[in-house]
């Protein structure tokens, strides 16, 4: 199944593991010298991502997602791992009044954020909007069924939930410190062995003033909502890529991007969300959740 | 005779071919197999059934031990 | 819109995504910062099977059966199964010795009294009766990643009978979980210590009056020891394959070396006179030593609604005896909980070197002979249906019933011509009535 692989590259203080999933670039930081501990990692850490983008991505056509997505309402049988994302997607959806769902993913078959002036009319996004609206999908522990022409995507929170799984399959090899970061969003199983913090750059690839923020990340997790390639402009107004699953609509005055500190990956990467979804009060709603974050807003904002 | 070589080299290819990547499911395609009635072994069964065959019949075991532990052959 | 509200949201977005995050990725994220330990790993509860069984055959052995099994799951994957077995047999099983044109008469297994069977019909001894109280626990664990080992002990006592045995097993998972090596090992140790003592081999049934002063030491004569004992040792190696979605198999090679008293106690020959008259009842003897072996397979197959179970066994062993097995279930799901399972089992069996239907009066003893029918040349079968519902509460509740018939064979042996209208090799007929209910 996978033929994919990684590489394993020796530093000045420790090792490094590169490989690709998820259509990004990842990276383990592994605190130790031992090459056969390192060799280890590799493999739990890509075997678990590599499991996870099998299973959950709607670009796999034998993924778990895709069978449920062409599934035409009749009930597709689930695990447990499923069912606990499902219950985790639903609790997202209240928290967020509706607005994070993660069935809004057919809305991006009338949005397509490539940086042109490519709106879709009022009344195309009306012909899809219909299709989305997570209260119609029924689930069990059992399984799941998701009326016809409606789709999932998990898209929204995988990576996140891949860079947790990870970290927790790690913590069953070893305790050596280590950092786990796929495109992006990662996780630090613990600080360093000398007892410095993690130096992790936040890249924001596609800024015109490739703004990067480096963060002193000691433990826990970090993810970014937010990418400066996908947007709209028309008539000097720019549309962000994070759609109103209500209005289908994007959100107004929504930053460039959030970066959020957590305890675990999958929270940061919600919160993120949840802020970009506040629009112009990204800000005070991370301000007043007490939440550790980086903004970055566009200058003509 | 031929066929029945041909059946047995099939049953053989594909014991062989047991510990090869190329038959089973990913774990999220277990929905069936998970299922109770999908056990290889009804333990209450087969032990009551596995006590009258053994006292009444010259075999027993090949499913789990055959075992000693009755007087009854 | 939704954008004024972050002053009554305050703080329960961050604390119920928390909650959220910590029921999705669940015990297993060893980087929570509370120890999730204890409070989260609630223990499973003990669970239970039970069942009743009848096992009834037509003018011979009745048997009731009951056990019950609990099962417990302590931490992750560490199963317990503690397994309490009574049994009571009553009725009259076959002798060994043959019918005859005239009355019969048999002394006792015991030595006390004598008992007569009317012409025409088949020797049974109905002295046969016991009480069995079997006791197994078996404990399960993971040993390291992908292995797991199981080790239990077995214990089983009748009035004449003792049973000790122990079983280590490990099993290897591979390919995903998909493919599944076991190898096996088990020993028992067995004792009889027979009503009446062990008979000599080839001694001679004493007939006579057992009032007779002179009885108890001619009876003593004929018996060689108080108790005896075998050893049983298994060796059972297995691998297990997920086909596909729908499709799991099983395959186990199994040989088993059973070493000590081998020969039933209560078993006979008849001796027959050139005419087929008897002329005297001789014990069975049989070698002390028997080595078998079986290939076994198995498969199991979900359609729609409806699991297919198929098995197939083959044995050989170094009495020359070689057996077909082949068992069917076919599970057809019902509405609601309910299913029936039809089941077929043929079974055929060849007979072991030195079996023999009776003695020749005159002709060299054989070095091993016995006339038990259930090492003689057989085929059987049983047909069944069994009915189950799931209660409440996860509660099953299932019943059998199932009909089983041995047609032993002539495996060449010449009738007297005396006894030719006579059925030396009489069917045995039962019926199984079994109630299981777990909880």
């Amino acid at each position: 199944m996978n033929n994919r692989a990684f590489k394993l590259v020796k530093r000045t203080d420790g090792y490094g593991i590169n490989f690709e999933a998820m259509a990004s670039p990842c990276e383990v930081l592994i605190d130790s010298d031992d090459r056969k501990l390192a060799q280890k990692v590799a493999q739990v850490v890509t075997q678990e991502v590599w499991r996870i983008e099998n299973k959950y991505s709607r670009y796999a056509t034998a993924s778990l997602c895709s069978q449920i997505n062409v599934s035409n309402g009749r009930p597709v049988a689930i695990d447990n791992e499923t069912y606990l994302l499902f219950n985790f997607a639903k609790q997202c959806y209240e928290l967020s009044d509706g607005l994070f769902d993660i069935s809004s993913g057919v809305l991006r078959r009338v949005w397509h954020f490539d940086g042109s002036d490519n709106i879709p009319s009022a009344d195309q996004v009306n012909q899809v909007l219909p299709a989305v609206g997570w209260e119609r999908i029924n689930y069990s522990e059992q399984q799941v069924i998701v009326p016809k022409g409606m789709e999932i995507d998990f898209g929204g929170i995988g990576k996140e939930y891949a860079v947790d799984k990870a970290i927790s399959q790690l913590s069953l090899l070893t305790n050596t410190p280590m950092l786990v970061n796929l495109g992006g969003d990662l996780c630090a199983s613990a600080p360093r062995r000398n007892g410095q913090a993690w130096q992790v750059g936040i890249e924001h690839p596609g800024f015109i003033n490739k703004q990067e923020v480096v963060v002193s990340l000691f433990q826990g997790a970090l993810a970014t909502s937010g990418d400066a390639k996908r947007f709209l402009l028309r008539k000097s107004q720019r549309f962000s890529h994070i759609l109103n699953a209500k209005t289908g609509w994007p959100v107004e005055h929504a930053p460039a991007s959030i970066t959020i500190a957590a305890q675990h990956c999958i929270e940061a990467g919600v919160l993120a969300t949840l802020a970009m979804l506040k629009g112009q009060q990204a800000e005070a709603f991370l301000e007043a959740q007490e939440v550790k974050h980086w903004i970055v807003r566009h200058s003509d904002q | 005779m031929l066929s029945m070589m041909k059946t047995v080299f099939a049953v053989i290819s594909l014991v062989l071919l047991g510990g090869c990547a190329g038959l089973g499911v990913q774990p999220w395609e277990r929905d069936l197999l998970a299922k109770e009635e999908m056990a290889l072994t009804n333990a209450i069964d087969s032990s009551l059934d596995d006590h009258i065959y053994f006292s009444k019949e010259a075999s027993s075991g090949g499913k789990s031990f055959g075992g000693g532990g009755c007087g009854c052959n | 819109m939704q954008l004024e509200d972050n002053g009554a949201n305050k703080v329960n977005v961050k604390a119920a995504l928390s909650l959220a995050t910590c029921a999705l990725l669940g015990s297993d994220s060893a980087d929570a910062q509370e120890p999730l330990g204890q409070s989260l790993a609630s223990p499973t509860p003990w669970s239970f099977d039970t069942a009743v069984l009848l096992y009834t055959e037509a003018d011979r052995v009745s048997a009731l059966e009951a056990m019950i099994s609990a099962n417990k799951e302590f931490d992750d994957e560490h199963f317990l199964t503690l397994k309490l077995t009574i049994d009571t047999l009553t009725g009259a099983s076959a002798s060994g010795a043959v019918e005859q044109p005239q009355v019969q008469t048999f002394t006792r297994p015991s030595g006390n009294g004598q008992y007569q069977i009317a012409a025409g019909t088949t020797p049974l001894d109905d002295t046969f009766h016991d009480t069995r109280v079997q006791l197994n626990g078996q404990w399960t664990q993971p040993i390291g990643k992908d292995l797991a080992a199981s080790i239990g002990a077995h214990l089983s006592k009748e009035f004449d009978y003792l049973s000790l045995g122990l079983n280590v097993n490990v099993s290897y998972d591979f390919n995903l979980k998909n493919t599944t090596a076991s190898a096996g090992f088990s020993h028992f140790k067995d004792t009889f210590s027979p009503i009446g003592e062990i008979p000599k081999p080839f001694a001679s049934m004493l007939i006579g009056n057992s009032d007779d002063p002179t009885w108890d030491n001619e009876f003593a004569d004929t018996r060689l020891i108080d108790e005896d004992d075998k050893s049983t040792t298994d060796i059972l190696l297995g691998l297990t394959q997920v086909i596909n979605r729908r499709m799991i198999t099983q395959f186990n090679y199994s040989y088993s070396m059973v070493d000590g008293y081998l020969t039933d106690p209560f078993k006979v020959l008849s001796v027959l006179n050139n005419q087929g008259i008897s002329q005297d009842f001789v014990y069975e003897s049989r070698p002390s030593e028997r080595t078998k072996h079986s290939l076994f397979a198995q498969s199991k197959y979900h359609f729609e609604s409806t699991i297919l179970d198929v098995s197939y066994r083959y044995m050989w062993d170094d009495w020359q005896i070689k057996s077909h097995t082949v068992d069917t279930r076919w599970r057809f799901n019902l509405q609601g909980s309910h299913y029936i399972e039809p089941h077929i089992r043929f079974y055929d069996q060849s007979a072991a070197e030195f079996y023999q239907p009776f003695l020749l009066h005159g002709k060299t003893q054989p070095a091993f002979a016995s006339a038990d029918y259930r090492i003689g040349e057989m085929n059987a079968y049983t047909l069944g249906v069994k009915y189950g519902l799931g209660l409440n509460n996860d509660e099953k509740l299932a019943f059998r019933l199932e009909y089983y018939s041995q047609q032993p064979k002539n495996s060449g042996f010449e009738q007297p011509v005396s006894l030719a209208d006579f059925d030396l090799y009489e069917g045995v007929d039962a019926v199984i009535l079994q109630v299981s209910y777990s909880f």
